[in-house]
């Protein structure tokens, strides 16, 4: 039995995609929703769970940005400001009459642009990702303020509403999520640039020596980042009647969060975009499980707070005891 | 290696108070009021500048903890949820518990100091890196405040409390007064103690400092407890100033008030800062956002000159040292 | 004659104040092994840095199979086949073993790493360095040093690197490890790498390599010979060479009690079973190589790693040391060994780095007491005669030996008993050097107890009243003044069998 064990992480390790806290992430989900369905059956039906998924879709999505961010050892908390002014640009273009995949290209090209802006200040200018991306968040909030004078964007053309159908009988923003989550987490397995991000998050120096230009990965990783929120703007747009102008407001938490309890550690150099999605989910799924436990709303970002801070922890004493 | 090295003569004052970040900061505060002035008559005048403290008072305390915290080459992200959750605390256990006023305030300061204690212990102790140990608090308390509260509002407070958010003492503000004596006290033992000294140091050189005897994790934690119990204070002035307690009250301030650190030119690497600096950075981003208002910008849209302003200040800042 | 892979010609280098490298040539044939050897500061070091293009020659010329080249950088370094393994690591320890090896060259197409294409490639380096035991999809965090050096080798292979160079390869491993290592290399030779190695250890030279090259002082001494015509003796005297200057004022004292009494004493693998006596006005020389476990004694004897076990006692009393804070109590001072990083607060001025130990003696209810902080680093900037326009001056401005003063007047000032002293000349020019001979010398005449770490054979023998030397953590020999010559410390200190034996077969 226990050499089973072995060969199965054995196993494991050489798939990559799985290492182990994301077995540990996708087990405690399973888990929870069996335990959640026995006490609730509802729970277990097919419209809750596509709905926890579409719930996390637009999470999921800026987190594998945020993984390759955090991997290369920097960190954006811009991404709820960004998703944001993307929302607003994706729902303005629309209401005025432009084509709805421009708007949405639009709303994507926004987030690579202002993710190329902190790229820059990060890798050439040196200012710590934290001193920018502050200084981001505040500077996008203000200006969309500016601009919407606190309106919310509303009578939006019906085929602005992309979240709300579905393909194939799935809602359209899992597909985006899954479409994201696997061609990121390919490029950061198999492409030479995508382990370079591990590389330099893990240890620059040797990455340099190695022939990588640090510089050029955290023009990257930002970048790619802003794409991802424009993207995820616009599930998050497009999913309900109205966008409010403090859209995204406390998203950059979730999507860290995300992120870190789905391992990738905030020290840089290793997680996986697959981690980060079930990171989210778990997240999610908390959130709803409580709902259908009538345990009280209230106590439920306190929960998620215990949960992001119990991954850490055991990051700390792993990193520790094997160092 | 040498005799190289060349002692660098010592400049004249004069030369050198444009060299100090906090000389450019005043400056630079003392262009904004000119120009602003300029701008609108309102705005040069003693009661709007003395009605401009009542709003600023929070925020300043939790910067002066801050000063240190980061120049110890830490930070704490939880000051705003300690905030909300103290003052949940008092609202909770003056009106649900029915607990004496001032028994309250007393739990208040209390609340706040264990949050501290609690980052305090995580950080210097655990070892678990600050800006991640104050991210999953800054989850947990804002979740204890919504829980604890189950997100409703106390208020109703009696007269007398008012004293302290909106009373005066002769011409001052009350709040003023107390912040004025907290900022000397802080300055005096950044600047002059032991203490100070050795926060410095640690941000300096952690290793050094440890070789040195000074007990590093102590002076950590002493710093992270004080940040919860100014987060005690504040809310309690908070609460008296807005006659309610509400469970998602400053949110986002953590950033105010490490944007008004950073720009008042604390390095966010550690080893350097001041008070001085910090109550300069403060003042700019207060008139600033002040005087745009009085020339008719709207409300949250002056948070993207602070953005603009505190990028600057760090861009400038660099490239000034790195000739 | 065979001719050789890489050749240096007359390359000289200067860096302030110092002739690093003068005209030095050698040169190295494929399949040898050729053992560079030198005390350290004999250049050694930039040698190295020359070779794989972090330094340009001031000049002089490189020669690549008869070719001259230039090296601009590491990575062009790489390109030629040059490479060169550290003593400090650079691995990712979250990355798998077989991705460190080949980053930023993985084998696959050109948009796809491929990933069973890498394993195997890196299976088989592996194997051929007698190493195919090591999981190559287990990240490289956790493991052994010796491990993590064989797939330091392994990325250089990777690489086709045709020229090695190994700087002192075996500093951290483990005995055992130490007998793979040298079948590595021998099987590296077998393959036409051409493998610079850079010891301490006169034993693995002859057991290891072909031919030697002694550097002293930045110069080749004699010139390079094959290892099977010299001896242990020989070499060590090639490396020595110089006769004991006069620089070292060291005055008779009169020992007087024991101060420092240290029995069994053991942390980890770098502290075994070490037993000494330190007496009042005695200065205590600790010889050894580099990672014999000086300066890690030093750190439990100042409470920065706690004694695992042993005794210390202090004026006859035991006691217990579990901090910096418990030895500066007890009147134990250290001036580390890495002056940047464990002694200076190199932002901050002269005052505040010289009072940071005694500090809390300054405060006055909390405050500090700038008067008495002031008069205070006077009296050490006079005593040490720091040179510093002003107390106010930030350290980081001041030169190397002035430097270490404000270090060494950090320590003075908490009046200690016994002062450790790591390395207190390194790299500081000759006269600071003197002033602090002079100080030490003093020091002890005044009562104080001075255990001194030092890597420079002379200021040992010219400073200490007794000589302890290190080796793999022990205490391997104690010689007193007339019986502590470079011979003798040299011959402890490498473990070296018979000094006049005759050369062992190699």
């Amino acid at each position: 039995m226990a050499t089973q064990a072995g060969r199965l992480t054995q196993a494991h390790r050489q798939r990559g995609l799985f290492a182990q806290q994301e077995a540990v992430i996708a087990a405690a989900i399973l888990v929870m929703t069996f335990v959640v369905s026995l006490a609730n059956p509802d729970f277990f039906s097919a419209t809750n769970l596509l709905d926890i998924a579409v719930n996390t879709a637009y999470i999921a999505v800026a987190a594998a940005g945020m993984t390759m961010v955090i991997v290369s050892g920097n960190i954006d908390i811009s991404v709820g400001s960004m998703l944001g002014v993307c929302a607003t640009i994706a729902g303005e273009l629309a209401r005025n009459g432009t084509p709805i995949p421009i708007a949405f290209l639009a709303a994507v090209a926004a987030g690579g642009l202002i993710g190329a802006i902190n790229g820059a200040l990060v890798a050439y200018a040196r200012i710590p990702a934290i001193v920018v991306t502050l200084g981001m968040l505040s500077i996008l909030r203000g200006g969309l303020i500016l601009v919407t004078q606190g309106r919310w964007i509303e009578s939006l053309p019906e085929e602005f509403f992309f979240s709300q159908r579905s393909t194939l009988g799935v809602p359209n923003p899992i597909w985006v999520m899954i479409a994201v989550t696997i061609l990121v987490g390919l490029f950061m397995k198999y492409h030479r640039f995508g382990r370079a991000i591990y590389a330099v998050g893990g240890n620059a120096e040797a990455a340099r020596l190695a022939g990588i230009d640090p510089r050029r990965v955290y023009m990257f990783v930002f970048v790619m980042n802003g794409l991802l929120v424009g993207l995820a703007a616009v599930l998050y747009a497009s999913r309900f009647t109205a966008i409010q102008s403090n859209a995204g407001q406390g998203f950059e938490l979730a999507v860290i969060s995300g992120a870190v309890v789905g391992g990738v550690s905030i020290l840089g150099g290793t997680g996986t975009v697959i981690g980060a999605l079930l990171g989210s989910l778990l997240i999610s799924l908390i959130g709803t499980a409580s709902i259908f436990l009538k345990v009280s709303p209230f106590w439920l970002q306190a929960v998620q707070g215990g949960l992001i801070l119990l991954t850490v922890l055991v990051d700390v004493v792993r990193r520790r005891r094997r160092a | 290696m040498t005799e190289t090295t060349i002692a660098a003569p010592e400049r004249s004052r004069r030369a050198n108070l444009l060299r100090t970040q906090e000389g450019v900061l005043f400056v630079v505060l003392v262009a904004i009021i000119i120009g602003l002035s300029l701008l609108s008559d309102r705005f040069l005048t003693v009661n709007n500048l003395l009605n401009q403290t009542r709003l600023f008072t929070e925020t300043a305390l939790l910067a002066l903890p801050m000063t240190l915290i980061i120049i110890s080459g830490g930070i704490d992200l939880s000051v705003g949820s300690m905030l909300a959750w103290s003052a949940v605390m008092l609202g909770f256990s003056w009106q649900l518990v029915g607990l004496p006023l001032p028994l309250a305030v007393l739990i208040c300061l209390l609340t706040g100091l264990l949050g501290g204690v609690i980052n305090g212990l995580l950080i210097a102790y655990v070892r678990v890196p600050p800006l991640i140990a104050t991210l999953a608090t800054l989850a947990i308390y804002r979740g204890f405040s919504f829980g604890i509260s189950q997100a409703r509002s106390a208020r109703g407070f009696p007269e007398e409390f008012a004293f302290w958010g909106q009373g005066q003492v002769g011409p001052f503000p009350t709040q003023f007064v107390i912040l004025v004596v907290l900022i000397v006290i802080a300055h005096l033992v950044l600047s002059r103690t032991g203490f100070g000294r050795w926060v410095y140091a640690i941000g300096n050189n952690e290793v050094a400092a440890r070789y040195s005897g000074i007990p590093v994790e102590r002076v950590k934690f002493t710093l992270y407890a004080a940040s919860g119990l100014m987060a005690g204070l504040a809310a309690f002035i908070f609460t008296s100033r807005v006659t309610t307690t509400r469970a998602d009250a400053a949110t986002g301030l953590e950033l105010d008030v490490i944007a008004a650190v950073v720009l008042g030119g604390t390095s966010i690497f550690g080893g350097s800062g001041s008070i001085i600096g910090t109550v300069l950075g403060l003042l700019i981003i207060t008139l600033l956002r002040n005087g745009l208002l009085l020339t008719g910008v709207k409300g949250d849209a002056t948070f993207m000159v602070i953005g603009l302003v505190l990028i600057l200040a760090v861009l400038i800042n660099n490239l000034v040292r790195r000739r | 004659m065979i001719a050789p892979i890489i050749e240096l010609r007359e390359i000289s280098k200067q860096f302030p104040g110092v002739r690093a490298l003068d005209r030095v040539s050698f040169a190295v044939r494929e399949g040898e092994v050729h053992a560079l050897l030198g005390e350290n500061g004999a250049g050694k070091s930039t040698l190295i840095k020359i070779l794989t293009g972090a330094y340009q020659p001031d000049s002089g010329e490189i020669l690549l199979r008869g070719r001259p080249i230039r090296i601009p950088d590491t990575r062009h370094g790489l390109a030629l086949g040059i490479a060169a393994i550290y003593q400090e690591l650079s691995l990712y320890p979250d990355l798998t073993v077989a991705e460190n090896i080949f980053m930023g060259h993985q084998p696959g197409a050109r948009w796809r790493v491929d990933w069973r294409r890498m394993e195997e490639q890196a299976r088989a380096i592996l194997q051929e360095l007698d190493a195919g035991d090591l999981d190559v999809t287990q990240p490289v965090r956790g493991l052994s040093v010796g491990n993590q050096q064989r797939i330091e080798i392994a990325k250089a292979l990777s690489q086709n690197a045709r020229i090695l160079i190994m700087d002192e390869p075996t500093a951290a491993l483990t005995k055992h490890d130490v007998d793979r290592l040298f079948e590595i290399v021998r099987r590296l030779r077998e393959r036409g790498v051409a493998i610079i190695y850079i010891s301490h250890r006169l034993e693995e030279v002859f057991l290891l390599a072909d031919r030697v090259t002694v550097l002293r002082d930045g110069q080749v001494v004699g010139e390079t010979m094959e290892v099977s015509k010299t001896n242990q003796a020989e070499l060590i005297r090639m490396m020595v060479g110089r006769t004991l200057d006069t620089l070292y004022p060291k005055e008779d004292v009169q020992a007087g009690d024991v101060v420092l009494d240290v029995r069994n004493l053991c942390y980890g693998r770098t502290t075994r079973n070490v037993s000494f006596t330190l007496r009042r006005g005695e200065i205590v020389g600790l010889a050894g190589l580099v990672g014999a476990g000086r300066s890690e004694l030093a750190q439990v004897l100042f409470g920065i790693t706690p004694a695992e076990s042993g005794e210390i006692r202090i004026e006859g009393r035991a006691v217990r040391i579990n901090n910096p804070r418990d030895a500066m109590a007890l009147g134990i001072a250290y001036v580390p060994e890495d002056r940047k990083n464990q002694g200076l607060l190199v932002q901050m001025n002269v005052r505040e780095n010289a009072t940071l130990a005694v500090l809390r003696q300054l405060l006055r209810r909390g405050f500090v007491d700038y008067d008495a902080e002031r008069r205070l680093t006077q009296e050490y900037v006079d005593l040490l005669r720091i040179r510093t326009p002003s107390l106010s001056q930030r350290v980081g401005n001041l030169s190397g030996g002035n430097q270490q003063k404000v270090v060494v007047a950090k320590w003075l000032a908490s009046k200690p008993r016994v002062l450790i002293l790591d390395e207190p000349t390194r790299g500081i020019d000759v006269g600071a050097k003197a002033e602090i001979h002079r100080l030490m010398s003093a020091l002890a005449q005044q009562g104080l107890g001075i255990l001194m770490i030092s890597s420079e054979l002379p200021e040992i023998l010219g400073m200490s009243d007794r000589v302890l030397v290190m080796r793999q953590g022990e205490i391997v020999a104690e010689l007193d003044r007339a019986h502590a010559t470079q011979e003798a410390v040299i011959a402890a200190a490498m473990g070296a069998d018979d000094l006049r034996s005759e050369p062992l077969p190699a």
